[in-house]
């Protein structure tokens, strides 16, 4: 069996108004890049990360824990990325 | 026998079997799906899934190129939304497994969707909740309008009944099989309104709802000329319908000659009359009618139909078309007329909802606010002149500094073509449409900076009379007869005597033969009519002389109510040219 190869990191939402359409889009699209399934945490609720739909329904606010989860090869790199875009509020889109 | 009144959007009576299309809002028409079809309905899904894609991608291009960026990214979360891989998944299990037709499965996820954010207790994301309904309505429009296509491969003559045709539906129907056709919806400026008078097929529109009246079959009467849809007429009715409709046809037949002998009055005074066409396949109309020439010519189906923007090739070569039938008579090139609402590059949805579209941001001053879009047309134009004897015409002009604008940009794309080496003729006539009454009052300042004015009163009555004549509540103040409108007519051709400056009618005013001794007696010497129109029109001209027309008109100026107008008009029409009154 291949190793598993998750990598998991958890972060604040700082976006003053959450996570709203535009940066629920920028994360769809990247997750959709990466080869291997996404996940981003709350509480119990679990959100497909290629999914603007469900990214959306996590409701997330600003002051929001949320975990990111990635399983895949490159997990870790790929979260580092993610969690840039976050802290970088998304102002970038491509 | 059931009678339901609509708005008269294109003349003439015809008799036939229902058809009843779904409506616009998007009824669905079955819940399930046949088992041996889950395959082929899953394809569908996918294939108008794709299609919504596409559109998406075109308005996102646009977005980013004329709005900016931050536009764009709109349309690229309603583009995530649509290629949601979760979505697909959803509603492709819902088919295999419950069997449910593509249609009812979309919505039933979509606005499940919707449901989940207008419950998050987040007013932002609970309005986002408008994408998906938009996403919904988007993905089954092209679901369904692969159904509505059988409305394109008909087999026998059918009358057909709608909720609302949309301009591409009615611009693609087949004459030979659809014999006229009614909608709840629509106003007679709209423009399947006016397509219906294009394809020459008795047409009415705003009937309000009827659809649930009607099962499809029944025989239906639609009376164009009246507004009248008559739903399981009875044998008194059918009879005296069969009879009118074989008397109009023979009159038509007996003027049709008319059409290829001069337009000239009694007493030698030539009045030519000219074709309004918008597609290409009614320059055969107008041939066929003896036309002197295009008076008006709409561009505005290059502009819909098709999430695509038109490129300047596009345009010139639908006017090359027009110029090379009718190689040496006029033809003048109307620019952009409608609203932004209507114009893919415009985004529907930072314009949709102008609370008052007639006064908004439509015509030249939509071409004037996108001056990407209007010089490509303006291109086009320049470029066909080279060819014939071509005019340009600025629609709804309101102020001289607007056709000051319009004359510039026109000035400029002349001077980039002459760089550019480009055959192209910049010397043209330019002319404006008089249609609000400020350029009216002003007629005597824009006669001396224009080489032609061609009035359409259709818009003149309704700012004139501020009535909206597509709204069947205040159609009774809208009236071509009125007062006001003659005086304003007058004051037009009045001014432009002074200057030289030729004056042509092209509303629907001047297609009734009633008004034509009046507007000839005005001192307007060119008209401009739906083709069908053009023989009578001919035929009245024919049978007029000047002084005549010119008492006539005196005498209808002294009349101070519409109504009498009217009733003095149709009298003076009897007299003096009894063949062309039913």
């Amino acid at each position: 069996m291949a190793p598993s190869n998750v990598a998991r990191r958890e972060l604040t939402v700082a976006l003053e108004q959450g996570l709203h359409v535009v940066p629920c889009s920028v994360i769809a699209k990247t997750a959709r890049e990466f080869n291997g399934s996404v996940r981003i945490l709350r509480g119990g609720m679990v959100a497909d990360a290629t999914s603007i739909f469900d990214l959306l329904g996590l409701n997330a606010q600003r002051g929001t824990v949320l975990t990111l989860e990635a399983d895949g090869e490159g997990a870790a790199e790929f979260l580092d990325r993610l969690v840039s875009l976050f802290e970088s509020g998304f102002d970038t889109p491509r | 026998m059931l009678v339901k009144r609509g708005i008269p959007a294109s003349p003439g009576v015809a008799i036939g079997p229902a058809l009843v299309l779904g409506s616009e809002d998007f009824r669905i028409p079955n819940q399930f799906t046949k088992v041996d079809a889950v395959e082929s309905e899953i394809l569908r899904l996918r294939y108008a899934l794709e299609k919504v894609c596409r559109e998406l991608e075109e308005q996102q291009r646009l977005a980013n190129e004329r709005l900016g960026q931050q536009y764009g990214a709109i349309f690229e979360a309603h583009l995530l939304m649509a290629r949601d891989p979760k979505l697909l998944a959803d509603i492709e299990s819902k088919i295999r497994k419950r069997r449910y037709s593509p249609e009812f499965a979309a919505s039933l996820v979509l606005r499940r969707h919707a449901r989940k954010l207008k419950e998050l207790s987040n007013s932002y994301l609970a309005e986002r909740a408008t994408d998906i309904f938009d996403l919904e309505k988007n993905l089954l429009r092209h679901l369904l309008g692969e159904q509505r296509e059988e409305l394109s491969q008909l087999t026998a003559p059918v009358v057909v009944l709608a909720h609302d045709l949309t301009p591409s539906e009615t611009a693609g129907l087949n004459k030979q099989f659809v014999l006229a056709f009614a909608t709840e919806g629509g106003g007679r400026t709209s423009h399947t309104a006016i397509l219906a008078g294009a394809l020459e097929i008795p047409a009415i529109v705003g009937v309000g709802s009827f659809l649930t009246d009607v099962s499809g079959g029944e025989t239906v009467i639609i009376d164009g000329d009246h507004g009248e849809v008559i739903i399981d007429p009875d044998e008194e009715c059918l009879a005296r319908y069969r009879e009118n409709a074989a008397r109009s046809k023979s009159v038509t037949e007996r003027l049709q000659p008319i059409g290829h002998q001069q337009s000239v009055t009694q007493d030698g005074v030539p009045i030519p009359v000219y074709g309004n066409i918008e597609f290409p396949e009614e320059l055969e109309h107008c041939r066929l009618r003896g036309a002197d020439g295009i008076g008006l010519y709409r561009t505005e189906f290059l502009y819909l139909g098709s999430a695509r923007e038109r490129t300047e090739e596009d345009h010139l070569e639908a006017y090359r078309q027009v110029v090379q039938a009718f190689p040496d008579k006029p033809v003048v090139i109307r620019t952009l007329d409608l609203g932004a609402d209507k114009v893919p590059s415009q985004q529907k949805l930072f314009f949709n909802g102008q609370p008052n579209p007639e006064l908004g941001l439509r015509s030249i001053r939509l071409s004037l606010s996108d001056k990407a879009l209007f010089k490509t047309q303006l291109r086009a134009i320049l470029r066909v002149a080279a060819l014939g004897d071509v005019r340009v015409m600025f629609p709804l002009i309101s102020s001289l500094a607007e056709l000051r604008q319009a004359k510039m940009l026109l000035h400029d794309v002349s001077e980039d073509l002459a760089e550019e080496g480009v055959s192209f003729r910049g010397d043209l006539p330019i002319g404006m449409m008089v249609e609000v009454p400020s350029a009216a009052l002003m007629a005597d300042q824009f006669a001396r900076e224009v080489d032609f004015f061609s009035i359409g009163t259709n818009d003149l009555i309704q700012y004139t009379l501020a009535a909206d004549r597509g709204n069947p509540a205040v159609s009774q103040y809208y009236n071509a007869s009125d007062p006001a409108i003659l005086r304003l007519i007058q004051m037009v051709v009045t001014a432009a005597e002074r200057h030289q400056v030729p004056v042509t009618v092209c509303g629907q005013m001047s297609s009734d033969p009633k008004f034509v001794p009046l507007l000839v007696g005005l001192g307007v010497r060119e008209l401009s009519v739906t083709p069908q129109s053009i023989p009578q029109v001919k035929a009245v001209v024919r049978s007029l002389a000047i002084p005549q027309a010119r008492e006539l008109a005196e005498r209808a100026l002294e009349l101070d109510v519409a109504s009498h107008v009217e009733t003095f008009l149709r009298g003076e029409l009897l007299k003096i040219c009894p063949e062309v009154v039913l």
